[in-house]
């Protein structure tokens, strides 16, 4: 993944509803990146026929 | 009886019952003890005193004229700051919520009220429960009580219960586990603390972190305690739809102290192997107790635990930042920079990770289901590092260092991601005397086994009876 800088997160952020500061970004921009890159290694988790789960276990 | 301040909440229940002590002597021994340790430990952020008072008095007269509400009937509690009360105010730790005056109480405090219990008021913790080292910039952090520099963090977010209980202060707090709240304030404070399974134990009434992630349970010295607390506190709730209506079971005539033959399940790859030397060692120690007492152990590897950590942050941090969407556009400088900083990154979070993060629950799940599939119960460390000092965000670990919030909570989500019942319980101490705390993982529903084999533990050993050098 290439480096996301701090507008580019300030627009993700709008397209999600919330007008966040590039002062407010600054700080996360390092954590995001890394938790991007963690989101992206589920890719490779043998994914291709398991059900999210989308209802508690209850009985 | 002198020190009714560390008394289990067995023998109190017992004492009131048979009138050896009453409820009034029992309420004052503890709120004097909060009177002379609380301003150092920083445990209450609402102390009702007077109404535990009147709630005692009333207690007595009840006891007198030959009634009792229930098992726990004279015992007082404390609540994590999240479990709404009526007429007292639930932060939630935060500032935004500091004059929120709930109209009623949360199923879990309405039910220990039913069994007798007397609630002396609300506890301190990570704000909003979104931290696992019990940080609280609005009301004081709470000090780990076997820290005699007092600057040690108690592990969070249930950072006042942990304290509270570990100090004497109460016999019994309730708190919330959302990636191991209960059980790292338990492990890191030498106290026991269970996550029931989800759907357990009502939710209902207790301010949300992530929905498909949050349990409530109870933090006391011992797991007899757990036990007879647990059945008080478990048990469908039309008020939450989570719950299950299977039937709750005595889990105090589980506690046989007998554990021969009892499967336990080694997590050795990413648990054992990723703790400190001194928590290895104490944990160890106890894989031996167990086998000493009968137990037949093995060892066992979780596949596709290395999931839990990115598919749990994505999905607590989705739903966190929904719960929270509206203050953090309206009122960002009013959360604490650490929680603000969560709830931001919740942003980031796309549906299609959403969904990832839960099929790796999915994958999860039948990993940990298989594991016990063969075995009753299984066993790790409940935390790598024993605690840590407040505001260190790095801790020494072999030859290098390690980040203190993800190591936290590395032993304890995957059994929120999966739903599973788990326990913490102290195993040992570190040469510098801080608690190490051991887990106990279990079948959905089996709670009975999870304490059976902690109770078994603690009746040959005892680290849950050690009490941390505080002076009075």
């Amino acid at each position: 993944m290439n480096s996301i800088d701090v507008d580019t997160l300030q627009r993700a952020a709008r397209l999600a509803g919330f007008d966040f500061a590039p002062s407010d970004l600054e700080p996360l921009r390092s954590a995001i990146e890394r938790a991007l890159q963690a989101l992206e290694r589920l890719e490779a988790l043998p994914l291709a026929t398991v059900e999210p789960v989308t209802q508690y276990r209850v009985v | 009886m002198t020190d009714l301040h560390w008394a289990s909440v067995a023998d109190l229940a017992r004492l009131i019952a048979t009138k050896e002590v009453s409820p009034v002597e029992v309420v004052r021994a503890h709120l004097d003890r909060i009177a002379a340790l609380d301003p150092r430990l920083r445990c209450f952020i609402t102390l009702t005193a007077d109404e535990a008072l009147e709630a005692a008095r009333a207690a007595e007269g009840e006891l007198a004229a030959g009634s009792s509400r229930g098992p726990l009937h004279g015992v007082p509690f404390a609540l994590k700051d999240l479990f709404d009360t009526s007429g007292v105010r639930t932060t939630g730790g935060s500032k935004i919520l500091a004059d929120r005056v709930p109209a009623e109480d949360a199923t879990v405090v309405r039910r220990l009220a039913t069994s007798g219990a007397i609630s002396l008021g609300k506890l301190t913790m990570h704000e909003f429960a979104y931290g696992p080292e019990g940080l609280n910039v609005h009301y004081g952090t709470a000090r780990n009580p076997w820290d005699a520099g007092e600057e040690r963090i108690a592990g969070g977010s249930s950072s006042g219960s942990g304290v509270a209980v570990a100090a004497g202060l109460v016999p019994l707090a309730l708190g919330s586990d959302t990636g191991g709240s209960i059980r790292i304030p338990a492990s890191l404070c030498g106290i026991t603390g269970l996550k029931p399974t989800y759907g357990r134990v009502s939710r209902a009434g207790v301010l949300p972190l992530s929905w498909s992630m949050d349990h409530a349970g109870p933090m006391t010295r011992s797991a007899a305690d757990a036990a007879l607390v647990l059945r008080a506190l478990a048990g469908y709730d039309p008020a939450d739809p989570t719950t299950s209506v299977l039937p709750v079971p005595d889990y105090t005539a589980a506690l046989t102290g007998d554990v021969k033959g009892l499967r336990v399940g080694v997590l050795r790859v990413g648990f054992l192997d990723a703790a400190a030397p001194e928590v290895r060692d104490a944990v160890e120690s106890a894989i031996k107790t167990l086998e000493s007492l009968g137990a037949r152990v093995d060892e066992v590897t979780l596949e596709h635990v290395g999931s839990v950590a990115a598919g749990a942050m994505a999905i607590v941090a989705a739903e966190a930042l929904a719960y929270h969407a509206e203050w953090v556009r309206t009122r960002p400088a009013d959360y604490q920079p650490d929680v603000i900083e969560r709830l931001r990154a919740g942003a980031f979070v796309s549906g299609v990770h959403y969904v990832r993060a839960q099929q790796a629950r999915a994958l999860v799940r039948t990993a940990v289901d298989a594991a016990l599939a063969r075995r009753d119960v299984l066993l790790s460390p409940a935390t790598p590092i024993a605690a840590t000092r407040i505001g260190e965000t790095e801790a020494a670990f072999g030859e290098g260092t390690i980040d203190v919030r993800s190591s936290l909570l590395r032993f304890t989500r995957p059994f929120n991601f999966t739903g599973h019942p788990a326990c913490a319980l102290p195993c040992g101490f570190t040469a510098g005397g801080l608690p190490i705390g051991l887990q106990i993982v279990g079948r959905p529903f089996d709670e009975a086994t999870v304490l059976r084999a902690a109770d078994a533990y603690q009746r040959v050993t005892d680290w849950h009876t050690r009490r941390p050098p505080l002076a009075p």
